[in-house]
């Protein structure tokens, strides 16, 4: 079952996760005066913590059987009572959901570089030109309100310094 | 003083703090932007109050508050409008609000549902913040009294009872707890100056900021997850018509309905500290056991709506008990709200009521006229509401990005802050394809430095011994209710196990 693999792997990855902690908490360096608690202890204790549940979560995933349905059950009547937020579509775009995540690391990239009112002008049509294109111009006029007239509005009204990038000229 | 002129007295100057007409605008602001946030599916509360909290940076502190609860309120009750008349519920406090609103709505009665909401939100949020009032100083002073091991007892109580009803799980609810201690002991070391995972990074001597890590496992994680739904078709919609006032049968079936979600979603949220979902839910269980027309709910039934929505506001004002009081959040939201104080450097808590009257009294009035706003705005403008579910997916997402990125980026001017956003994104989007809940990592982040430093005083006074927890009674009745709640969902396979083994014992 493909839900399981992903389960699989995942209390895989939270192991050497919790692990990886663990073994960093026990490398801070003791302060030079002795204290009653070393600044390492509180991390020790969580990485202990973690480690525990990523192997229980490990146990719950690697283990069979019909004993699990039955639990599974219990699980979701509990869901039910504490109202939890519903699971979601595991049938993810990946293709969108890549792009998404290179525009923001674009994004992020040129922040700074390009300014705030140019990059946000850039990634807004990016998103726009390959989510849907069949209101160009009402979305452009959108994005240039949320990312000029906006960078104005901030720098100006609200004394909140963004980057100016390229457009420095054009500050007050 | 006596108790009522002190009373008096706080009343009177919490309605000259928040009445200033510059807090009066930020009440208003507040409580539009929040229903605008409930209203819009896809961005929660959490999200919400996350992503506007930098609009609160240039403010101050009783300011910041005021739009924050404004907020707040209004997301808690904005989420029930889309509830009854899409069937889409705005946030997850107002699921069960679809059931039975919606199909009031499908009867062409859509106007006395939202109006029983509204009206039910009002009284019920109107009751917390009375309560709050009468409660709240009480509760703070004995909160006074306690010391380090007890508020180390019950930071580990409150994480663990709002743990245990985060999600389906515990043991990845209790992981992702832990996970934001982890993440809340990276930076300096208060007491001993020593640098904690911070991989020789200079940014990351003062710790990862809680906004960073909020905005990027609620609001870009929603950016990922309604992506992969985009080409969701159009729900249907139903418009409102007739008369949006109750008629007097209405009335009478409000009431009870209404007096009973506001005290039990009072009592989750206020004294048990569980969120606002939660109240709604047992709000609907108790209509469906104590209500007179129960056979009706689920077909359209008032008491469906009135007593939900009573529950989840009430609770929601309950929440702000303990976070006034006990600085220890109920929910997610409220944890926001205290990672957002603590970075304009007001620490909640019982000293908070004492030392900063004009502040705690200053934004207890401005939830009750904010209450009123909420009335007066939400009612005549409902068809303005419905409008805004006309906004095309794709742009709010680009919205929730630019919103996202313009806020983490203002709060420190950093860049490597942008992409350990985007980074924490791509982690909120893996922990809820696995069904790892996010809001206790938030709880874990905010309280994980008070609580280590309290765990350590406690251990100056008792010499490094750990029975100083055990030995003080308010300690160990909160350790132990931590215990309850963490073990709670075991007790039935162990019951069984434990009468299997009785009766598998030969008889002697």
């Amino acid at each position: 079952m493909k839900e399981k693999r992903e389960e699989r792997i995942a209390s895989v990855v939270l192991i050497v996760f919790s692990a990886t902690y663990l073994a960093g908490a026990f490398y801070i360096p003791m302060p030079v005066f002795k204290q009653q608690l070393g600044p390492g202890a509180f991390p020790i204790a969580t990485g202990i913590g973690m480690l525990s549940l990523a192997c229980i979560y490990a146990w719950q995933q690697f283990r069979g059987g019909a004993k699990v349905n039955e639990e599974n059950e219990e699980v979701e009547k509990r869901a039910v009572i504490i109202g939890a937020e519903e699971k979601i579509e595991k049938k993810a775009d990946l293709k969108a959901m890549g792009f998404m995540l290179a525009a923001m690391l674009f994004y992020a990239f040129a922040f700074e570089r390009l300014g705030y009112a140019i990059s946000t002008f850039v990634v807004f049509m990016a998103g726009v030109l390959y989510l849907d294109r069949r209101h160009l111009v009402r979305d452009a006029v959108i994005a240039v309100i949320s990312s000029f007239v906006l960078y104005y509005i901030f720098s100006i009204f609200l004394r909140v310094n963004l980057p100016a990038g390229p457009l420095k000229f054009l500050e007050f | 003083m006596d108790f009522l002129g002190q009373f008096w007295n706080n009343v009177a100057l919490g309605f000259s703090v928040a009445g200033t007409p510059f807090n009066l605008l930020l009440c208003f602001v507040g409580v539009f932007l929040g229903t605008l946030i409930g209203v819009l599916p896809g961005i929660g509360p959490m999200t919400g109050v996350a992503l506007l909290i930098p609009l609160t940076f240039s403010l101050q502190p009783s300011a910041a508050i005021i739009l924050m609860a404004g907020i707040y309120y209004g997301a808690m009750y904005g989420g029930s409008t889309t509830s009854i008349l899409v069937n889409t519920p705005g946030e997850s406090s107002s699921v069960v609000t679809c059931l039975d609103g919606y199909q009031m709505a499908k009867k062409g009665r859509a106007g006395p549902a939202l109006a029983a909401a509204a009206i039910g939100s009002f009284v019920a949020g109107t009751f917390a913040t009375l309560m709050l009032m009468l409660f709240g100083p009480w509760v703070a002073g004995i909160a006074l009294n306690f010391g380090p091991p007890e508020f180390f007892s019950l930071m580990v109580a409150g994480l663990t009872v709002v743990t245990s009803l985060a999600g389906r799980s515990l043991v990845k609810a209790l992981f992702a707890t832990l996970f934001g201690l982890a993440i809340a002991t990276m930076g300096i070391d208060n007491q001993s100056a020593v640098p904690r995972f911070t991989f020789g990074n200079p940014e990351l001597l003062d710790g990862l900021e809680f906004l960073v890590v909020a905005i990027g496992l609620f609001a870009l994680c929603e950016v990922f997850v309604n992506l992969a739904d985009m080409k969701e078709a159009v729900q249907e919609r139903l418009s409102i018509k007739g008369s949006l006032w109750l008629t007097k049968e209405d009335w009478k079936r409000f009431v009870p309905s209404c007096i009973r979600g506001t005290l039990s979603g009072f009592f989750v949220g206020g004294i048990a500290g569980a969120g606002a979902a939660v109240a709604s839910f047992v709000s609907y269980g108790l209509e469906k056991k104590a209500s007179k027309y129960r056979d009706e709910l689920g077909s359209g039934a008032i008491e469906g709506v009135t007593g939900p929505e009573s529950a989840n506001n009430a609770a929601a004002g309950g929440a702000l008990i303990h976070l006034l009081c006990l600085g220890i959040p109920g929910s997610g939201t409220t944890a926001i709200m205290l990672g957002a104080l603590l970075m304009i450097g007001l620490q909640p808590g019982p000293l908070l009521f004492t030392q900063q009257p004009a502040f705690v009294w200053g934004l207890i009035a401005s939830m009750y006229i904010g209450n009123v706003m909420l009335l007066v705005l939400n009612l005549p403008l409902v068809g303005m509401w419905v409008k805004l579910l006309d906004v095309p997916l794709y742009l709010l997402l680009m919205f929730i990005t630019m919103f996202s990125f313009l806020g983490v980026y203002t709060m420190n001017n950093s860049v490597q802050d942008l992409y350990l956003m985007v980074g924490f994104g791509v982690i909120g989007y893996l922990m809820k394809r696995l069904d790892i809940p996010a809001s206790p990592v938030i709880l874990g982040i905010v309280l994980g430095k008070l609580m280590e430093e309290k765990m350590r005083q406690s251990l100056v006074i008792s010499d490094g011994s750990v029975m100083i927890f055990l030995n003080r009674p308010i300690s160990l009745f909160l350790l132990f209710l931590a215990v309850v709640a963490i073990t709670n969902p075991y007790w039935k396979p162990i019951g069984r196990a434990i009468r299997r083994l009785f009766r598998g014992a030969p008889a002697r």
